[in-house]
């Protein structure tokens, strides 16, 4: 068994290949690096297969927390993961969105899946999980909430700014002056879209592209980023576990070279 | 600890501790000393003088008192020594120079008087056009005027005999320091990019002389050693400063050897070889005349892009590394004109914005590795 562990900012995720590189389960957590996230999904994950630490061939950590986790044999960046990830399951992808809690990034992959090209987005948490976070506080709303409000109607009303802080005060103004809840959040997701786009062009996009992380759960963002990019996109089913899903698949391919190496030695 | 580790621990402890580093020259030498603000300064006739030239490259500093003075959205290295000078930090310095490389520089120009009264000043103008032969005159009718004020503040005269044996000694200087960053190709383990980096910033605070004889002792040292490999990517980096040092411990972390460098704060300082011809006030402006692709000057035919694809190439690269300072406006617009011409050539390129303080680097942890695991390829 190998397994793929992704400590996100703001959620842990899990997952087990069998020895023929078979999904057996997958896990997410919505709490992340510095919590007891890590431990709550392992716990879960273990539980749902019957498995413990010393069934494993071999572990990859991935994500914002991989440098402090311990239990691993190895630690990969996101990038890197969220790339096989995506490449295990769709084998046509060239290009990756992936917004998580923390940070955008859009990765390019060549013919054979690996990564070619990426951008992130720099420090400020505009365009990412957290930006979402903020707008559904001020919109007294969950965040799950969010993609079902801004399906409600077809108005939207434009947020400008990209700063999450600014973009709270626009929020406010806009809710001030009478603007509709739905209108507001539609006018967020076009806001977002837009500065995601432009991290797209740094990397320059090609067909199938893909979304990974918790945003691509929110069906009325993904609509306004295709809107922008001009390209459909493919979500996968469960987008928030491809990072721990490409750990995992590393983690498979590597134990294979090392016992390749150990035996042609 | 070996002879070479000796050295090179001297080396690393100067540039963390530069005040520490300086009183010490100050005290052994007995000189005084002057500060010189980035970018080029002619320290040269500072040194003439026989006073101790020290660079004003920032420091780790995060202070309040220089918002009132400069935005927080400017040039951290800028912030960082108006902090310090309003701190006290530089009260020791017989006087400072300030050049006007940028529109930041100009404000620091005009408000250090204000804020910092008590450490004097002198304003440097450099040609921004060095086309014509106008450019070089100006610039040595600066280097006196310069020399002029300099002798006046220190109420000592400077003599052409000093002027010639100071650039004698700092061309020995740029030598040296031209061998010293080749000879990081042959051992990049012992050599790297954070060691490298602390070298080169320790001369800041040293006298030339002195560093240079101990530069050549720790060369000559590390030469009697095999040679070094180490699996990471070869990238010549790029932009006004690499810092701070845990953003370096990254690069060393995965591997990364610094091949060549395009940093101001490093080789832009040493590359350009003096002309055989003239005195050497002449040599100093005509050395400015000819250097090339430096953003801070202006060329109309940009040459950033050539010099970097050339030393990519020279040095069989994996990639170019930009270090683009938080929010460096000469070095931002230089960017899209070379990275077109690198694109081109299908260079990689490794874009990071940098600040000279930075608590967390996690992110960049991110890039850097990633960027490493695509080069290298180990993974996929």
């Amino acid at each position: 068994m190998f397994l793929g562990i992704d400590i996100g900012s703001s959620s842990s995720k899990a997952v087990i290949l069998d020895m023929e590189g078979n999904i057996l389960a997958q896990e997410v957590v919505n709490i992340g690096t510095g919590t007891k996230g890590v431990e709550l999904v392992l716990e879960q994950i273990f539980k749902a297969t019957n498995l413990q630490m010393p069934a494993f061939k071999y572990t990859i950590v991935t994500g914002y927390g991989r440098m402090t986790y311990i239990g691993a044999n190895m630690q990969i960046t996101e990038i890197t993961c969220h790339a096989k990830g995506v490449s295990y399951l769709y084998p046509k992808a060239r290009s990756i969105i992936d917004i998580g809690g923390q940070d955008a990034k859009v990765i390019r992959l060549n013919v054979s899946g690996q990564v070619e090209n990426f951008q992130m987005n720099e420090k400020c948490a505009a365009g990412t999980g957290r930006f979402f976070e903020v707008m559904a506080r001020v919109l007294n709303c969950g965040i799950n909430e969010l993609s079902n409000l801004a399906g409600q109607g077809n108005d939207s009303v434009p947020i400008s700014s990209v700063c999450t802080v600014f973009a709270e005060s626009e929020v406010i103004s806009q809710l001030a002056t009478g603007a509709s809840r739905q209108a507001v959040v539609k006018g967020i997701n076009q806001s977002v879209a837009k500065r995601i786009v432009g991290l797209c062009n740094r990397t320059g996009l090609v067909p199938d592209v893909i979304m990974t992380g918790g945003v691509a759960l929110n069906h009325n963002m993904v609509k306004a980023l295709e809107e922008e990019i001009g390209m459909p996109i493919i979500i996968p089913e469960s987008p928030q576990t491809i990072g721990a899903l490409g750990a995992a698949v590393l983690a498979r391919e590597k134990y294979i070279n090392n016992l390749k190496n150990k035996t042609n030695y | 600890m070996n002879q070479v580790e000796l050295l090179i621990n001297q080396f690393l402890e100067e540039a963390r501790n530069p005040k520490q580093t300086v009183t010490n020259v100050m005290v052994s030498t007995g000189k005084k000393a002057f500060g010189c603000f980035p970018i080029y300064v002619p320290e040269e006739i500072i040194y003439a003088a026989g006073v101790l030239p020290v660079g004003m490259w920032g420091g780790q500093t995060q202070g309040s008192k220089v918002n009132a003075y400069i935005q927080s959205f400017c040039c951290s290295i800028m912030r960082a020594n108006m902090e310090q000078g309003m701190a006290g930090t530089y009260d020791f310095l017989d006087g400072i120079i300030i050049p006007t490389f940028c529109d930041t520089m100009k404000a620091i120009l005009a408000n250090w008087p204000v804020a910092v009264p008590h450490v004097k000043v002198i304003p440097f103008v450099y040609p921004q056009n060095r086309t014509s032969e106008y450019s070089a005159q100006f610039l040595i009718s600066q280097f006196r005027n310069f020399q002029s004020n300099l002798e006046n503040l220190l109420s000592k005269k400077i003599s052409e005999a000093d002027i010639e044996n100071s650039f004698l000694t700092y061309e020995k200087y740029r030598v040296a320091m031209r061998e010293f960053v080749e000879l990081v190709n042959y051992y990049p383990k012992t050599l790297n990019p954070k060691i490298r980096h602390m070298i080169i910033k320790a001369s800041n605070f040293n006298d030339k002389a002195v560093y240079t004889k101990r530069l050549r002792h720790l060369m000559e040292s590390i030469k009697e050693m095999p040679q070094e490999r180490v699996h990471g990517p070869k990238v010549v980096i790029t932009g006004l400063m690499a810092e701070p040092e845990q953003f370096l411990d990254l690069f060393t972390e995965n591997g990364y050897t610094f091949v060549a460098d395009d940093l101001a704060h490093e080789s832009r300082q040493f590359r350009t070889r003096a002309r055989s011809e003239g005195t050497a006030i002449e040599k100093m402006a005509y050395r400015i005349i000819d250097l090339r692709g430096c953003p801070f000057f202006y060329e109309e035919n940009k040459s950033r892009g050539t010099l970097l694809k050339t030393l990519a190439k020279k040095y069989n690269a994996d990639a170019v590394v930009v270090c683009m300072f938080k929010f460096c406006d000469p070095e931002e617009f230089d960017y899209p004109v070379y990275k077109n011409e690198l694109d081109k050539d299908g260079i990689n390129i490794l874009y990071l914005e940098i600040e000279q303080q930075m608590d967390s680097v996690a992110q960049l942890r991110t890039r850097i590795q990633s960027f490493s695991e695509m080069i290298m390829n180990e993974i996929n």
